[in-house]
């Protein structure tokens, strides 16, 4: 009973610090705007220029190239976001805030996990913007309602685990600026060693190990046997793959925390 | 034995490069305000961030209301408010929302929260910018929304850490009727740091003094300031051999001061002046200025770390001082 009750209090906390996030972004929505225009452009001009270069023909069976890359660009989006997360956590370090919030009775990795989950709030609102211009540009994706609650799902996760990666950095780098660099070298090559934007076939071999343990991969993958490939296979293993990444990096961020303060 | 507010037995933090806590060791009853003294980088917030459970001290025990706070750390968090030295009100949320957000961490139930917000945020006269956006507030304001979030709770022991700095002398007289309200009110313990003595001899019923990392004394303003001994003369000459004579004439001097410059104790400074400016004169030492000083606490500072308070600041500390005086006056 005892450990129920602080299991029901640890998620109680990690919500509210969602909470404490998302009221923010409800106060001042522009950055939720601002950053729907990058995947917007990946999908409206990089993906109809390429689909005109004939990568229709490199493509798994029956996919249009559009069709195979906006589940791309969905993560794409997610991971760009993500993985500059740690920079609020700096900010609110040298402001006072995390000082404060850990005065308080929530246990670190309840703040970490709230934090996450905000993040993973923010992509959702990407995603939708996404798929939107998607169906506008009349790529054909699977719109039934599970596989959009699924497709949220991963986002979720997806964001939860790279803001998760990028508050573990944010523990050992300490400043913004040194933040705002080690996200920049960190999204390209988690976008190009996955299969975003091309087939992990057609990548040169070396590559492909990184491929494999790189959680985008699976991310992708998953999101794309969700609206383009309709076959649910592998699905479960990528879930769980991704599942397993965010637990270890909440782990790792959560034991970085105590040194963000130090 | 009574029941002790605050324990700190033997405390001691050691970081790799510096002794940020020496062996400290001090009570606080309850209901006391007890205020922590020194320069910046003596120890006084790292005693309290231990006390917070936010560090782990090197060796030593914390107790508050007799829970060892390495040991309960959520339970002693749940009991303890905090105002920290930085600005932590959120900019990005109206005032409302900081305190709810606060109550909800500290486990408030909905049903309490719709009658204690209302009252902290009127108990701090914030209830009319109640749904203000932080980042419009004035450095008072947002010191005294930052107590409303700490309050807010009803803690047993509120930690005020520098809860003047960066102030203008309006805001922290609100700010000190604040405090001492709060203490005969609703008898909260409250333990503060300040590097201001004027705040600690208006506010604290007792004072620790710190000095890198040790505690050089502790007693009541009152005590301390006798310790001193009586009046200070201070005396500015251009002679370097000032000090020297001074000392040769009988007086009992404080510091090493750098030639020229030297400050004596005495019992009746105002009939001395005269008799010790003609000795001087006669011993060849021409005197520029002279000024008399009744003992504050800045005084008994002096006397116990041989040094003014202003110096000694790290450079960091400094840059953050300033950062947080920029951000509350903008």
């Amino acid at each position: 009973m005892r450990a129920l009750k602080a299991i029901r209090k640890y998620f109680s906390n990690a919500l509210i610090i969602a909470e404490l996030e998302l009221r923010k972004i409800r106060h001042d929505q522009t950055q939720i705007w601002v950053r729907m225009v990058q995947p917007a452009l990946w999908l409206a001009i990089y993906g109809l220029t390429m689909s005109k270069l004939g990568m229709n023909t490199f493509i798994p069976a029956g996919l249009t190239y559009l069709q195979f890359m906006t589940p791309g660009v969905l993560a794409q989006s997610a991971l760009f976001v993500a993985i500059f997360f740690g920079i609020n956590v700096v900010w609110e370090r040298d402001l006072g805030l995390l000082n404060k919030l850990l005065s308080t009775p929530a246990s670190r990795s309840a703040i970490i996990l709230g934090k996450a989950l905000s993040a993973g709030v923010r992509g959702i609102f990407q995603a939708i913007a996404v798929i939107i211009l998607a169906l506008i540009l009349r790529v054909h994706l699977i719109m039934n309602p599970l596989s959009i609650i699924g497709v949220f799902f991963i986002i979720i996760l997806v964001s939860m685990c790279f803001s998760c990666v990028s508050m573990a950095i944010a523990s050992l780098v300490k400043t913004r600026e040194r933040m705002m660099g080690f996200g920049q070298v960190m999204t390209m090559p988690l976008f190009f060693a996955s299969s975003a934007i091309y087939p992990l076939s057609t990548m040169p071999t070396w590559i492909k190990p990184i491929a494999y343990i790189n959680p985008l991969t699976y991310v992708v993958e998953a999101m794309r046997d969700l609206l383009a490939t309709g076959n649910l296979h592998t699905l479960p293993l990528d879930c769980l793959v991704i599942a397993a990444a965010t637990v270890l990096f909440l782990v790792l961020a959560s034991l970085g925390l105590k040194r963000m303060i130090s | 034995m009574e029941e002790k507010a605050i324990v700190v037995h033997d405390l001691v933090k050691q970081y790799p490069r510096v002794m940020a806590v020496d062996n400290v060791s001090f009570n606080v009853d309850k209901g006391e305000i007890f205020g922590l003294l020194g320069p910046n980088g003596a120890g006084k917030t790292t005693t309290i961030r231990v006390l917070l459970t936010l560090i782990k001290p090197t060796s030593g025990e914390t107790l508050i209301y007799n829970l060892d706070t390495a040991k309960n750390s959520e339970e002693v968090r749940r009991m303890c408010g905090y105002v920290p030295q930085d600005v932590s009100a959120d900019g990005d949320l109206t005032a409302y929302e900081n305190v709810l957000i606060s109550s909800k961490l500290y486990g408030m139930p909905a049903k309490e929260r719709k009658t204690r917000i209302p009252e902290v945020l009127n108990f701090l006269e914030l209830t009319d910018r109640a749904n203000d956006m932080v980042n419009t507030f004035s450095g008072g304001m947002m010191r005294r929304l930052e107590i409303a979030q700490a309050l807010v709770n009803r803690p047993r022991v509120l930690f005020l850490d520098e809860p003047s700095i960066g102030l203008d002398p309006n805001a922290r007289r609100i700010i000190w009727g604040l405090i001492k309200k709060l203490r005969d009110e609703f008898n909260t313990t409250i333990m503060m740091t300040t590097h201001d003595m004027g705040e600690a001899d208006v506010l604290c019923d007792r004072i620790g003094i710190m000095n890198r990392g040790h505690l050089a004394t502790l007693g009541k303003p009152s005590e301390l300031k006798s310790t001193v001994g009586g009046d200070i003369i201070t005396i500015n000459s251009s002679n370097p051999n000032c000090y020297q004579k001074v000392k040769d004439l009988g007086y009992s001097t404080i510091t090493n001061s750098p030639d020229g410059h030297c400050d004596l104790v005495v019992s009746n400074g105002e009939t001395l002046i005269p008799h010790l400016l003609d000795s001087l004169k006669m011993s060849g030492v021409q005197v520029e200025s002279v000024s008399l000083k009744k003992p504050t606490l800045d005084d008994v500072f002096l006397k116990y770390t041989g040094a003014r308070i202003e110096e000694g600041d790290t450079f960091t500390e400094t840059r953050r001082a300033r950062r947080s005086f920029t951000r509350r006056t903008k």
